[in-house]
């Protein structure tokens, strides 16, 4: 079978329970919107492949439960993300106190180089709104952490949001390529080709993370 | 900060159910050529009278700034104009300009009944979609731009029941859904496979089996799926023809089986000293435990004496619908045996008296306790969370204030109450929703749920404990049962089972229907035959797909995808008789293992090796790391020479290389 992409991104979604983590999901992989959507219980993942800049950019988006209990299990998917998208619901002032913990996760958790990226979703909630767009962009500062409010259900930024993270993702990827001296070196970064299958023995795991 | 929105203030009169953007109209009859080829969303709607409808509106009627959409880091539209129309239904919120021809542009909006909808099919890769209220026209045309119609017609086939159509596959006949016998009669004649009486037919597809094995039975068993999906619901305890077809394929099905395992053992010469299984005994289900039955289990005061036969019964056939709402409390210890009428009436009163205390608990917080009670507050956010998407798709939970969901919130706000250290974790609020639908009663229900929550307690442990033991366990049981899977799932990084987290969390109740998950739960509750059988149901399930998952080379990804997607695709008594014969093989199999056998309940031998016996018992430590020898021996690390016995022969474990293969 003929290549399919030229980079493949493993992206992970976090967030509280209930911020709206499936639904982005689905809104960036199907563009739909369902008013029924049940809660997210262990992991699963969607693709879909975008175009960046002429290259085909094959995203393996991984969605989380959100439930505290459950992180024993979800960290086990942390390794080997290469962008992560921490979510939370501008209507729960909960989960945006959260962020803090979920970043400290991250940081015990994911390889030190993974990009992120704060979503608030839910803006078009706008008369529950607890959370403002200015303590967003402040944490997102006081973490240097690019920063993006959403609507899932209004298809509202999450085009962008997830082009944003790719985008900076590949620049990382490629600007790490050109610096290795060696260009042998080039092929061996954060991607795969579709026609190089599964002849390495080492994790799934290790063969995405950035080296 | 100006409002954008006002959405909640708008009555509902019309909701979107399901909205899927960048889909263009490509044909429609009866509109001038400039409507067409214009983008839109497609939606799903409940009309205010309830009906559901198809709805097509045009982009440019509800544009979003698309601008925006694109700027990075563009700034909300903070003062966009949230305009409602086609009755007042709750819209977009646009930031755009509303043109002044609203009316014109309403006029552009299509709307198919799913009354009136006969017929749609999907065609060019599932990106094209066509709709039909009359036969051999089709109306409209849609196409897909963002991806496929796949998911469309999966929540479009949440409100209408369909029916393939023998001729052509892609086209779906919309099933007219009051009149039962109707449904089963029309799916039978388009399906065309039931002309012929019942006999002739399994006895046309076993010949077929065997010069086409795969094709035929995937065919097969296609139609029947349908057919017994479409014609079987709410038809509780009655079998029809399509039931027996099943059951009779299901029985050629594990012969069939049976022999291929023969054949493909005989690809591996080393199979001769593989410590195989016994054959897999194919064991009939029963039929569930009826009302007469039931009736005559109990003595003139209501006792139950015979209760290892009741579950014997249960485990075998689960129970007639009819009774469930009775035979459920003795399963779930709410209603022990051996009482009579009148001690139950007392413990009821009782146990009424206990919930309403404990409900009052909470009930009676006033907020300036919640204010200061930030772990309740935290349980009661999460439940509220919980119960607005459970089982909303199922009519007893559907639609806005659902007196059900209130009811589901308060047992699950109770139980927050009982159980407070516990308190509420995710996955409960689907234990309970099949619970409430059956037993109707708050009380009822509460206290089932408790007795439900008993036997899986574990599963929500704080630190996961239990859930990341059955994993083990379940790797354990798998690696014995189907070697072959087992290892091919450790070199897929797949070792650790962690794509079954779901099936064990809430024991299978996302794979299957309220219908199945019922027959499923009350057979798992008799605790028969075994301990711990619900881990042999994940392994039925899984060797089922061993073939695929080996043959195609699936990779850590693949696999946890493609076992997520068999959810609704199980059929529960294959399994469950799959499931038993796998219980059967193990049992009997003369390599049984103490390890094994601790998982299953079983009395321990210290015996599974000649050699070892004394420095298993003796290293309990070693048991203890959960890597005893057994298990390092199946992974074929740390291997010294050994014998096994084999039905009766005593045979010897080659080496380290040879048990790699092996395993």
């Amino acid at each position: 079978m003929a290549k399919t992409y030229d980079y493949l991104f493993k992206l992970l979604l976090i967030g509280d329970s209930g911020v709206g983590k499936t639904s982005i999901l689905f809104r960036f992989s199907e563009d739909a919107f369902n008013i029924s959507f049940i809660s997210t219980i262990g992991i699963d993942f969607k693709i879909r492949t975008i175009d960046l800049d002429g290259k085909k950019v094959k995203l393996q988006i991984w969605d989380t439960a959100g439930q505290e209990r459950f992180r024993t299990i979800t960290t086990a998917y942390y390794r080997g993300s290469m962008g992560i998208m921490l979510v939370y619901d501008v209507t729960n002032e909960k989960s945006f106190e959260n962020i803090k913990n979920w970043i400290r996760n991250i940081e015990e958790n994911a390889s030190a180089d993974v990009e992120k990226m704060i979503l608030g979703n839910k803006c078009d909630l706008e008369a529950k709104r607890q959370v403002s767009k200015e303590r967003g962009e402040q944490l997102a500062v006081e973490y240097q952490i690019k920063f993006i409010e959403t609507s899932a259900k209004d298809s509202l930024n999450v085009e962008s949001a997830f082009y944003t993270l790719a985008r900076d993702i590949k620049a990382k990827m490629e600007k790490k390529q050109k610096e290795a001296s060696n260009p042998a070196g080039a092929r061996s970064g954060g991607h795969q080709l579709r026609n190089e299958p599964q002849r390495k023995p080492t994790s799934w795991l290790s063969r995405c993370s950035l080296l | 900060m100006s409002r954008s929105s006002s959405l909640e203030d708008i009555p509902d009169q019309c909701k979107d159910l399901f909205t899927q953007d960048g889909v263009l109209l490509k044909a429609c009859l009866g509109r001038p050529v400039t409507d067409l080829n214009s983008i839109g969303m497609l939606c799903i709607v409940q009309n205010p009278d309830q009906t559901k409808s198809i709805e097509w509106r045009p982009n440019d009627l509800i544009t979003i700034d698309s601008d925006a959409q694109d700027q990075e880091w563009a700034v909300v539209n903070t003062i966009g104009i949230t305009m409602s129309f086609a009755k007042g239904r709750r819209q977009r919120t646009l930031s755009g300009n509303i043109t002044s021809d609203y009316a014109t542009a309403r006029a552009r909006i299509i709307k198919i009944s799913l009354d009136e909808l006969k017929t749609f099919r999907v065609t060019r890769n599932n990106q094209q979609m066509q709709f039909s209220t009359k036969p051999g026209v089709w109306q409209t045309t849609f196409y897909f731009q963002h991806g496929n119609a796949e998911i469309f017609v999966a929540y479009l086939k949440n409100h209408i029941k369909t029916a393939k159509t023998r001729h052509d596959r892609n086209t779906y006949v919309v099933v007219e859904p009051n009149i039962e016998s109707q449904v089963l009669n029309r799916s039978f004649a388009e399906l065309d496979i039931f002309t012929e009486n019942t006999t002739d037919v399994v006895w046309n597809l076993m010949s077929n089996l065997r010069q086409r094995p795969y094709e035929t039975t995937m065919e097969a068993f296609s139609k029947l799926t349908d057919i017994v999906y479409y014609g079987n619901e709410g038809m509780n305890g009655k079998r029809d023809v399509s039931e027996e077809v099943a059951d009779l394929l299901t029985k050629s099905m594990s012969a069939i089986e049976d022999s291929t395992t023969l054949t493909r053992t005989d690809e591996y010469e080393v199979i001769s000293v593989k410590p195989t299984l016994p054959p897999r005994p194919s064991i009939p289900r029963g039929t569930p435990l009826s009302t007469e039955k039931w009736d005559g289990l109990q003595d003139t005061e209501g006792r139950v004496t015979e209760v290892e036969g009741v579950k014997q019964l249960i485990f075998r056939g689960g129970v007639a619908h009819s009774i469930r709402q009775s035979v459920w409390k003795y399963l779930l210890d709410y209603h022990p045996w051996h009482m009579t009428h009148a001690e139950l009436r007392a413990l009821t009163k009782k146990r009424t008296e206990e919930y309403f205390s404990m409900k009052l608990q909470w009930r009676s917080m006033t907020e300036g306790q919640e204010a200061r009670f930030s772990e309740y507050r935290d349980r009661k956010s999460l439940v509220e969370k919980d119960v607005n998407r459970t089982d909303r798709t199922h009519p007893f939970y559907a639609g806005d204030n659902n007196p059900n969901l209130v009811i589901l919130q308060d047992i699950l706000m109770t139980y927050v109450m009982y159980n407070f250290d516990l308190g509420y974790v995710q996955g409960m609020s689907d234990i309970l929703a099949p619970l409430l639908l059956l037993l109707g009663n708050e009380v009822d229900s509460f206290w089932c749920f408790v007795g439900f929550m008993d036997k899986i307690a574990s599963n929500f442990d704080m630190d996961q404990a239990g859930m990341k033991l059955q994993l083990v366990q379940l790797q354990q049981l798998l690696l014995f049962a189907s070697p072959e899977l087992a290892q091919h799932l450790a070199q897929k990084d797949s070792g650790n089972m962690y794509f079954c987290f779901r099936w064990l969390l809430v024991w299978f109740k996302r794979e299957f229907s309220y219908r199945d998950i019922m027959r499923l739960w009350e057979v798992l509750w008799t605790e028969l035959p075994c301990a711990n059988f619900h881990l042999l149901i994940c392994v039925a399930i899984l060797d089922a797909e061993k073939d695929i998952l080996i043959s195609k080379d699936y990779g850590f990804t693949e696999i946890l995808k493609h076992v997520n997607d068999l959810s609704m695709c199980l059929d529960v008594d294959k399994i469950l008789s799959t499931a038993e014969g796998i219980y059967h093989q193990v049992v009997s199999a003369p390599h049984l293992t103490d390890q094994i056998r601790v998982i299953l309940g079983l009395p321990t031998l210290n015996i599974s090796t000649s050699t070892h016996s004394e420095s298993e018992q003796a290293s309990t430590s070693k048991v203890e790391n959960g890597t005893d020898r057994n298990e390092r021996n199946m992974f074929g690390q740390d291997m010294d020479e050994g014998t096994l016995e084999y039905n009766g022969i005593q045979i010897s474990i080659v080496t380290k290389t040879v048990w790699a293969l092996l395993a």
